[in-house]
């Protein structure tokens, strides 16, 4: 963890980690007995399911727990489903996880597919790539998409994958952003790369952002603000803006998947252990993390702390079952013996979250109307809207509040009573 | 299922380390080499005096937080600090009722009833001065605090004197005098150069803000030369007002307290300025000798509308096309 040095006259700067000149291929994990796969959506037991425990599965299947489900999720074993239950996430939104029991002797039951030839169809097909592609987006008739941006520069600190995937597989990312192109007809796709990495000449085709070693300068917004020339307005997403942010790992799965002409199931990740020593996996979709902890000899005691994502806008999960998605980049260890403490002391006005916050929010007034549950004040008078969660507020309060607590609550709340409204 | 219970919370999962309970340690640390200075120049009573401050500032939020039943908040060395200040800014005589009753005001009134820690619209160790010295003035006056000692150095308060005989009392006092602590006043406050030394410190460990002591001295030398060049005779010189009396403590531990102080750069800038602005207005023209404590608690009250000037927001104010 970085600490306050003795002198700190001026803000702190905290700068992202950059992958290594010479990288190490990533440690492959066996494919585990029982594979997890988390669909954003609600059980209901009212209505007819599609699916029930004990059904064949083939590899490569979708599967969606009702007829007009837009939420599915693809099997990346052959296998029976073992169980379907209900699995809360960190604003206590319920999703499903379907557990599917892996059958080596049916490796070979692999479902055909048909390779989507527009966007609409991709978002249908090819959503659950690893990396998550944002096909929704692309496809979406409300949005008029300009600029595809690939992420190749990891947004949050400590972790490697997005840099390394992006250079390691230079050539795949071309590929599939000229699939990329083609699908969404978007003429102009760059490349978000950190300046200082090697690699930054293998790119021909694509117009490569430099973004700079501070952090949160790869975070969406300070790359429009810095490198596109947009200012995100407060309150909307990069896409009302007609710009679409995807990682690169997903141009990568999906250059692949129109050579193989088969899906790909196997995610990158970076993973940060207790000591802070840095594992490059690659682990199969729906690999429950506590498969890797064993295979990496990682011990996970009580009241530690398993974050999916990074230290700054990660989020923790309850239980070491979590599976790697699609979209997991990276997952940090705690140990409880270095958890920082959170306070209830109220704030001092000192002053140093204004001094760091790259929006210039107002955090000092922006807490006050957040902790008595003044969310309509704290968007008006206290720009919660403005906020990019970069967690940095956090980070340095000398109260030791959650500020990242308050913000992202405050906002979920504020989206709830105006959907009221 | 297995049944490790993993610890859950929200992001940033990092923190620098640093607290509130830090904080105060360090504005203490700060404080000491002009507190040790006093005792050495006032000898014993000094001491008694900001030990007794001290700890009946604590004694005070620790009785209000058992009576409001609240969690006991000491720990944090708020108190501590408000009561190191306001026994630094007595002097070395001043009677023990008479701290019991000021650190009551600033910690009670000061703090505690506006919701404690961080909450308070005026500096807390202010208004418990501020207090006193509307009530007993006489425990004030300098001059007469210090009848039964006997110093090597010219045993006159400087503002008092000024006040009374004119500018050219000015001239008694030679300024690098002045900033080593030869001169009478409250214990804390005549040891010039152990302030901005310690001041220097909190600022380098960003502690405090360096927009609010520069602007503030800045305002002192400023409005003091203006007044200075006027009319000479009249008025002390920039250099002295900076060195005597409160000036230097309230550059750099009253004005900088964060609870009553603005937070964006160009309000801060404002704020300190106006603060000194204050003080040699009221020094020259107004009543007293020396006006830091109220020129101070009077900008404590437009901080809060300064604070009104500030940057957009990312993407505020922005049509929402």
């Amino acid at each position: 963890m970085i600490k306050r040095s003795f002198f700190a006259l001026s803000k702190p700067r905290l700068t992202y980690d950059l992958l290594e000149p010479d990288p190490d291929g990533p440690r492959a994990i066996p494919l585990p007995d029982l594979v997890t796969l988390l669909l954003t959506e609600a059980i209901d037991n009212t209505r007819p399911a599609l699916i029930k425990k004990g059904d064949p599965m083939k590899k490569g299947q979708k599967l969606a727990l009702y007829e007009d489900s837009t939420a599915y999720v693809v099997s990346p074993v052959a296998g029976t489903i073992k169980s379907i239950d209900t699995y809360p996430d960190d604003f206590g939104e319920i999703a499903t996880s379907i557990t599917i029991a892996h059958d080596p002797e049916k490796t070979s039951e692999i479902e055909p597919l048909e390779l989507p030839e527009d966007i609409s169809s991709a978002a249908v097909h090819l959503k659950k790539l690893p990396g998550a592609p944002p096909f929704d987006i692309l496809a979406d008739e409300n949005f008029t998409i300009r600029t595809i941006v690939i992420t190749g520069a990891d947004t949050d600190l400590l972790t490697t994958t997005s840099q390394y995937v992006s250079t390691a597989h230079a050539r795949d990312l071309e590929q599939g952003a000229a699939i990329l192109k083609r699908l969404t007809g978007t003429a102009r796709v760059c490349l978000a790369l950190p300046e200082g990495i090697n690699g930054h000449n293998r790119f021909n085709s694509l117009q490569v952002l430099k973004t700079s070693p501070v952090y949160p300068d790869t975070l969406p917004a300070m790359i429009m603000k810095d490198h596109l020339d947009t200012v995100l307005p407060a309150g909307k997403t990069p896409e009302d803006m007609g710009i679409c942010f995807i990682r690169a790992e997903a141009v990568v799965s999906l250059a692949r998947t129109y050579e193989k002409k088969a899906l790909v199931f196997e995610k990158h990740l970076t993973l940060v252990d207790k000591a802070g020593f840095r594992h490059r996996i690659k682990a199969v979709i729906g690999t429950p993390l506590r498969h890797i902890f064993n295979q990496l000899d990682i011990q996970i005691n009580d009241q530690d702390r398993v974050i999916i994502g990074g230290p700054m806008q990660g989020s923790a999960t309850f239980t070491t079952h979590h599976p790697v998605t699609p979209e997991t980049d990276t997952v940090v260890v705690q140990d409880r013996e270095i958890l920082p403490k959170i306070s209830d002391t109220p704030c001092i006005n000192c002053g140093k979250c204004i001094q760091i916050c790259p929006a210039s929010i107002p955090v000092n007034m922006l807490v006050r109307f957040l902790e008595v549950d003044q969310f309509e004040e704290a968007a008006e008078k206290g720009d919660l809207e403005a906020c990019i969660e970069c967690g940095l507020c956090g980070f340095v309060c000398t109260s030791q509040i959650a500020l990242g607590q308050y913000i992202r609550l405050g906002k979920h709340e504020l989206h709830k009573l105006r959907a009221e409204v | 299922m297995n049944n490790t219970k993993l610890t859950v919370s929200h992001a940033p999962f990092w923190h620098d380390g640093d607290s509130v309970f830090q904080k105060n340690l360090n504005y203490m640390l700060a404080l000491l080499p002009a507190a040790i200075f006093g005792i050495l120049q006032f000898g014993a009573p000094a001491l008694g005096v900001m030990a007794l401050s001290l700890s009946c500032a604590m004694f005070w939020e620790l009785v209000i937080n058992l009576v409001s039943k609240k969690p006991a908040t000491i720990g944090d060395l708020e108190a501590a600090v408000i009561g190191l200040l306001f026994g630094m800014m007595l002097p070395a005589i001043t009677p023990w009722w008479l701290i019991l009753t000021g650190t009551f005001v600033a910690v009670f009134i000061g703090k505690m009833i506006f919701g404690g820690i961080g909450s308070s619209p005026f500096n807390p160790t202010l208004l418990g001065m501020a207090v006193l010295m509307m009530s007993w003035n006489m425990f004030f006056d300098f001059d007469t605090a210090y009848v039964d000692y006997d110093f090597a150095f010219t045993a006159m308060a400087p503002l008092a004197a000024v006040k009374t005989q004119g500018a050219a009392a000015a001239d008694f006092f030679a300024l690098g005098d002045l900033f080593l602590g030869r001169e009478v006043g409250a214990i804390g406050a005549v040891f010039g150069l152990g302030l901005v030394l310690g001041g220097i410190y909190l600022i380098l460990k960003g502690y405090s803000r360096w927009e609010l002591s520069v602007s503030f001295i800045a305002g002192i030398l400023i409005t003091a030369f203006l007044f200075h060049a006027a009319s000479p005779d009249a008025y002390a010189g920039p250099l002295f007002h900076l060195l005597s009396g409160y000036t230097l403590l309230g550059a750099f531990f009253l004005i900088t307290e964060s609870a009553s102080s603005p937070v964006n750069r160009i309000p801060m800038l404002l704020y300190g300025f106006l603060g000194g602005f204050m003080i040699i207005l009221m020094r020259n023209v107004g009543d007293y000798a020396d006006g830091t404590i109220l020129a101070i608690l009077l900008v404590n009250v437009v901080s809060p509308l300064l604070d009104n000037i500030r940057p957009n927001a990312l993407g505020k104010g922005m049509n929402n096309a």
